[in-house]
């Protein structure tokens, strides 16, 4: 019985000072850590921007999609770009199954619906091959391209966007991806009657 | 042996990855680019200096019987550490080693000298085992890492050396490059030992 009583202080003990170490920790890094998430989701959502003087990632119009198992709340938040109070692009996620799992885009749109830029921002493709859909020279072949002008299909699939040599199945991903986005776009968020003053009403969910 | 050759015998005599062959799971997964091999390296580098120094400290106080379980539960508590400050301040980093920081709790080489060596030998020599196992445990990932993006990429650390014209040898950042990899080095080694 004393033998046990020693196992269990020791043990305890032992935990108890590791739990109040890492406590200690985890409230330095605290801040940095959400800092440098932050900064990371400004970088992409930047990079899929027009020029613009607001920060898009505080003027954020956010549409409630459902809820998942857990019952935690699935949203999709639109970010806006302004330039001196003019509303000049948004920036919005969307994913599609790939050869090797989810890909994640951030999608730019200028006002008129097209796509202003499009930057990947999770894969898991096969290196070298379907790993290639980071690349400029694919990823910026949608650029230009709206709901409107159609043909966001591989050459395959008789769109006009050519697949990656070897990795048709992450290029199709790609092309689903942008088409998702467009459409959860154009179905979700409408667009503010007076362009003169751009004020954006709230989405309005169909 | 001197506290020096504790230090030493980490490089080359006992090197963790080719000699030992303890840790493979990081070392095939994130040694993809010389600067991931680096960066693991050093991770558990640290881990285990830690680790060390406090299973030796403990070592006449934790009882026999639930050694395991304090051993673990210091290991995890400095990966955690690690993990926190690798989030905060070296992100990049953070996210290119993803889940394997996690891992390095599992990684035999730390538990491995926790029960080994740290638990039978005083602090300075235990912290001059875990310096010396955790610096060879980097110089081979970052040797592995090295050769695998020179010949799947390329680059060397992230720079191109071998120009436009080298068709990347894409074998090598997948999977079967770092078991074919390892396999050569584990051979090189051999070879040199047995001379």
């Amino acid at each position: 019985m004393k033998d046990t009583l020693r196992l269990v202080i020791a043990l305890t003990t032992i935990c108890v000072v590791a739990a109040f170490a890492l406590a200690m920790v985890y409230d330095v890094t605290k801040a940095p850590i959400a800092e440098s998430l932050r900064k990371e989701k400004l970088a992409a959502i930047e990079a899929v921007l027009p020029e613009h003087d607001n920060q898009p990632d505080k003027e954020v119009q956010s549409i409630v999609l459902g809820k998942d198992k857990k019952g935690r709340e699935q949203r999709l938040d639109f970010y806006i770009a302004k330039k001196e109070e003019q509303w000049v692009g948004t920036a919005f996620t969307s994913s599609a199954k790939g050869f090797g799992g989810k890909i994640v885009l951030m999608l730019g749109l200028s006002p008129d619906n097209n796509l202003v830029k499009v930057k990947v921002l999770q894969h898991k493709e096969t290196p070298g091959l379907g790993a290639k859909i980071e690349r400029e020279a694919f990823i910026s072949q949608c650029v230009g391209k709206s709901l409107k002008s159609g043909k966001l299909k591989v050459t395959k699939d008789g769109g006009d966007i050519d697949a990656i040599t070897g990795a048709t199945i992450s290029s199709r991903a790609v092309c689903d991806a942008v088409n998702n986005g467009l459409l959860d776009y154009a179905e979700r968020f409408s667009k503010p009657d007076d362009n003169e003053n751009v004020k954006l009403q709230s989405p309005n969910v169909k | 042996m001197s506290v020096f050759s504790e230090f030493t015998k980490g490089f080359w005599k006992e090197n963790p990855t080719f000699r030992l062959v303890l840790g493979m799971c990081p070392t095939l997964a994130v040694t993809t680019e010389a600067i991931n091999g680096i960066g693991m390296g050093l991770a558990t580098t640290f881990v285990l200096v830690f680790s060390n120094l406090l299973v030796s400290l403990l070592r006449k106080v934790i009882p026999d019987k639930v050694r395991i379980a304090c051993y673990i539960v210091i290991v995890a508590g400095f990966v955690i550490i690690v993990e926190l400050v690798m989030q905060a301040y070296f992100y990049s980093l953070y996210k290119s080693l993803g889940l394997f920081i996690s891992l390095i709790v599992v990684n035999c080489i730390i538990l491995g000298r926790a029960e080994a060596f740290a638990s039978k030998n005083p602090v300075t020599e235990s912290i001059a085992d875990g310096l010396g196992m955790g610096l060879g445990f980097t110089c081979s990932l970052t040797v592995l890492g090295i050769i695998r993006e020179i010949l799947g990429n390329g680059s060397v650390f992230g720079v191109d050396i071998l120009g436009g014209h080298y068709l990347p040898f894409l074998v090598m950042v997948v999977p079967p490059g770092a078991f074919v990899t390892l396999g050569l080095m584990l051979g090189f080694m051999n070879m040199a030992q047995s001379k």
